[in-house]
C-alpha cells in the first residue's frame, strides 16, 4: 500500500497539460479537414427554388453581385417575343432602349433567321437582378437561369446572399459539379 | 514685390482656368457608351416576296365518298352562338368507364393548333402539310375519320411554335379559312370546289402575326367577316362573289392580332367586336352604315391578344389576354346614336381573372377561365366568377388540378377540359364549386391547345401533331 504512488499536483499538472495539447491538437485538426472539405464545396442556387426577388443583386459582399445571368440554350425557343428581352407591354419588338427589359442592357439580341432571335448574356454587365429571368419563365420556356459564376464568387463561409434569400434557394454543392441548371443541360457551363 | 506676387497668382489662375475649361470642352465623359436603338439586332427589312407565287386554292384530291345520317354540327370556333357551349341534347358520359375513352380514329396533322369544325358527319380542319409545304383544306368521315377530300395551295413556312393555329367558319353554302400567312380561301363545303381567295398581305398589306395568324374567320349572312389590320381594320367579303362588300379604315394603323371577331347586340345595335394590337374597336354590323367604326378604346391594348371578347349583359364586354396584360371589363354607353366606352376594371393577371390563351366560357351568368402562368398562386386553375366583378375569384379547381394553355368546352352540363399534355378531364359544370369527375390520358402529346369541337356526341381534339376523335356519348 505504501508503494502506490500519490497522484500529485506535478501530475495532475502534466496529465492536463498533455491533454490541452491533445485536444489542441485534434481542434487542429478538425479544423483543417474542415476547411478541406469547405473547400471541396462551393455556394450555388437552385433555378427551381429561385424566385426572382432581386437580392441577388444587392445582398452579395462584392460590389458587383457574382450571380449572373446564364442562358441554358438548349431549352431557348430562339423568340422574336422574347419575354426575357423585351418589356411585357412593348409594341415593337426591337433593340430600342425602351423596349429593354435589363436595366443595364446586359442581353444581346441577334437575328438568326426570320423570325428566330439569339439572346446573349454580356456578364460583365449583369448584375443578377433576375428581372429577365423572371420575364423568361413567365412567359417563355425559362431558358434564362441566375447562377453563382464561381470565377468571381469568393465562396465566403456565410453566403450573404444566401442569408437574405427568402427562398432558400441557396445550398453547398461540390465544387466538381458547381452549377444547378434546370433544363437539359445539367452540371456544365 | 507684392505687385509681382498678384501677378503670378493672376497667371496661375488663368491657366488653371483655361486648363480646367479646356478639359471640360473637349472630354467626352459618354464616350464609350453607346445607344440602344432599333436594328441592333441586325434584323432584315421585310419585303414580303417570298410569298409571291402563292396561289390560293390552286389544288384539289378526291379521296373517298361519303355517305352520313349525322347532322350535328359546330360550324366555327366556339360553336355557332360563339359561346363554346355545346346545346345538344345528346347525354354526354360522365366518367372514362372500365375501359378508358373509346377513340373512334386518329389523323396525323402539321405541327399546329389549328382546330376543326364539324357539319352535317364532316369535319373540315385547315391543316399545314410540313413536307409539301402546302395549306391544306382536309374534309374527313366524323364516323370513320376517312379523308374525303383536300383543296390546298402551296405557301412556304417556317416552324414558330406550331403553324396553323386557325379554325375555319362554315354554313351549307360556305367554308371560310385563313392560313397562317393570311391567306384567306373560300371553298364550296359539299364538294371542295374553289370559290375565291384573298392574300391579306398583298392586297391590305398586313403585317404577318407573331407564331402566324390566329384569328379565327366569321361568316355572318353570307358575308366573310375579317379583320386584317394594316390599311382596313375590318373588311366584309361577300362570300358569293368574293367581292369586298365593305371595308373600316383604319387611322390608327392598327394590327391583327390572334383574337376573333365576335359579334354583339347593344342599343339595338347589331355590331362585331374585334380586339386588335393597339385596341379594342365595334364596328356597325348592319343598315347602310354596315363597316363604321361604332366605338373604339386604346385603353387596354396588349402587344399580344390570343383570347377572343367575351360579350356579357348590358354592354359589358370581358377582355383578356396573357403575357402580363390581365384582363379589362368595359361598359358601352349609347347616347343619343353614339357609343362610348367605360371602363370598369382593369388589373394584372394576379388581381383577377384572365387568360393567356384560351376565350373564356360565360355560362349559367358566371364566367369561367383557366388562369394563366402569370396568375399567381391560382395560375393554370380553372376559377369562377360573377362577370361584373372580375378581380373575385370565388372559387378555383384546386392546387392539384392545373391545366396550363389547354382548351375547355361545355357539353351536356360538364366541362371537358384538355391539358397541355393530352390529359382530358371531365369536371361538372357547377357554379358553386369544382366538381371533379374524371380524367384520362388522351394522346402522349405536346401543347395540346387547339380549341375542342363537339358534335353528335363525338369530341375532336388534337395535340400539336394528331387530332383524335372519341365517343363520348353516354350509352
Amino acid at each position: 500500500m505504501e508503494d502506490k504512488k500519490k497522484y500529485n499536483r506535478r501530475d495532475f499538472i502534466n496529465s492536463s497539460f498533455r491533454v490541452g495539447i491533445a485536444l489542441g491538437l485534434t481542434g487542429i485538426g478538425v479544423a483543417l479537414t474542415r476547411r478541406a472539405i469547405a473547400g471541396k464545396s462551393v455556394w450555388q442556387l437552385d433555378p427551381s427554388k429561385c424566385v426572382q426577388c432581386g437580392r441577388c443583386a444587392t445582398s452579395c459582399v462584392l460590389e458587383t453581385s457574382a450571380v449572373k445571368c446564364t442562358h441554358v440554350y438548349d431549352m431557348c425557343g430562339y423568340c422574336d417575343l422574347c419575354g426575357g428581352y423585351l418589356r411585357p407591354d412593348t409594341k415593337d419588338l426591337n433593340t430600342a432602349a425602351e423596349n429593354q427589359l435589363c436595366p443595364t442592357s446586359a442581353i444581346v439580341r441577334k437575328f438568326v433567321e426570320e423570325p428566330f432571335f439569339e439572346y446573349q448574356i454580356i456578364e460583365e454587365l449583369c448584375i443578377g437582378c433576375g428581372k429577365c429571368v423572371k420575364g423568361c419563365g413567365a412567359f417563355g420556356n425559362g431558358s434564362l437561369q441566375l447562377q453563382i459564376n464561381h470565377k468571381l464568387c469568393v465562396n465566403c463561409n456565410q453566403c450573404a446572399i444566401a442569408r437574405a434569400c427568402p427562398a432558400d434557394a441557396f445550398s453547398r454543392v461540390s465544387a466538381s459539379e458547381a452549377y444547378l441548371f434546370k433544363g437539359f443541360v445539367k452540371g456544365k457551363k | 514685390m507684392q505687385n509681382r506676387t498678384e501677378k503670378y497668382i493672376l497667371t496661375g489662375v488663368i491657366i488653371t482656368s483655361i486648363a480646367v475649361f479646356s478639359y471640360w470642352f473637349f472630354h467626352n465623359p459618354v464616350k464609350y457608351l453607346s445607344a440602344n436603338v432599333p436594328g441592333l439586332d441586325h434584323r432584315p427589312l421585310k419585303d414580303g416576296s417570298a410569298d409571291t407565287l402563292v396561289v390560293i386554292g390552286e389544288k384539289f384530291k378526291e379521296y373517298s365518298t361519303f355517305t352520313s345520317a349525322l347532322t350535328g354540327k359546330w360550324p366555327r370556333f366556339r360553336g355557332a352562338d360563339m359561346d363554346n357551349i355545346n346545346k345538344e341534347k345528346i347525354k354526354l358520359i360522365d366518367n372514362w368507364g372500365k375501359y378508358g375513352p373509346k377513340i373512334l380514329w386518329k389523323v396525323e396533322l402539321g405541327e399546329g393548333h389549328a382546330a376543326p369544325v364539324i357539319y352535317n358527319g364532316k369535319v373540315y380542319i385547315l391543316d399545314y402539310d410540313e413536307r409539301k409545304k402546302n395549306d391544306a383544306l382536309r374534309c374527313f368521315s366524323l364516323e370513320t375519320g376517312a379523308e374525303i377530300w383536300r383543296r390546298w395551295y402551296s405557301v412556304s413556312l417556317k416552324r414558330n411554335h406550331g403553324m396553323s393555329r386557325t379554325v375555319p367558319a362554315m354554313t351549307d353554302k360556305y367554308i371560310v379559312t385563313i392560313g397562317p400567312k393570311c391567306h384567306v380561301m373560300c371553298c364550296n363545303p359539299q364538294n371542295g370546289d374553289f370559290l375565291w381567295g384573298i392574300d391579306l398581305v398583298k392586297k391590305y398589306k398586313v403585317e404577318v402575326p407573331l407564331w402566324y395568324t390566329g384569328q379565327c374567320p366569321l361568316i355572318d349572312n353570307d358575308t366573310a367577316i375579317i379583320a386584317p389590320g394594316g390599311s382596313s381594320l375590318m373588311i366584309g367579303i361577300d362570300c358569293a362573289t368574293g367581292k369586298v362588300a365593305w371595308e373600316t379604315p383604319n387611322p390608327d394603323n392598327w394590327q391583327m392580332s390572334h383574337s376573333s371577331i365576335v359579334t354583339m347586340k347593344f342599343g339595338g345595335k347589331k355590331m362585331y367586336v374585334y380586339c386588335a394590337v393597339g385596341g379594342m374597336v365595334g364596328v356597325s354590323a348592319e343598315g347602310s352604315n354596315r363597316g363604321k367604326i361604332l366605338w373604339k378604346s386604346d385603353k387596354f391594348r396588349p402587344s399580344v391578344v390570343a383570347p377572343s371578347p367575351v360579350i356579357l349583359d348590358n354592354g359589358k364586354i370581358f377582355m383578356t389576354a396573357g403575357y402580363g396584360a390581365g384582363g379589362t371589363l368595359i361598359q358601352l354607353v349609347k347616347e343619343g346614336n353614339a357609343f362610348s366606352v367605360k371602363i370598369l376594371q382593369m388589373y394584372k393577371p394576379n388581381d383577377g381573372v384572365a387568360s393567356e390563351q384560351q376565350t373564356p366560357i360565360l355560362y349559367n351568368n358566371f364566367l369561367f377561365t383557366i388562369q394563366p402562368k402569370d396568375g399567381g398562386t391560382t395560375r393554370n386553375q380553372l376559377v369562377c366568377c360573377k362577370p361584373n366583378d372580375l378581380k373575385n375569384i370565388l372559387w378555383t379547381s384546386s392546387k392539384t388540378d392545373r391545366y396550363g394553355l389547354g382548351p375547355y368546352i361545355i357539353a351536356d352540363g360538364k366541362f371537358f377540359i384538355l391539358n397541355d399534355e393530352g390529359t382530358l378531364t371531365i369536371a361538372k359544370a357547377s357554379t358553386s364549386k369544382f366538381i371533379f369527375l374524371d380524367k384520362a390520358k388522351i394522346i402522349d402529346g405536346q401543347d395540346a391547345w387547339g380549341p375542342l369541337a363537339i358534335a353528335d356526341g363525338k369530341l375532336l381534339m388534337r395535340d400539336s401533331k394528331q387530332m383524335v376523335c372519341i365517343d363520348v356519348k353516354a350509352k
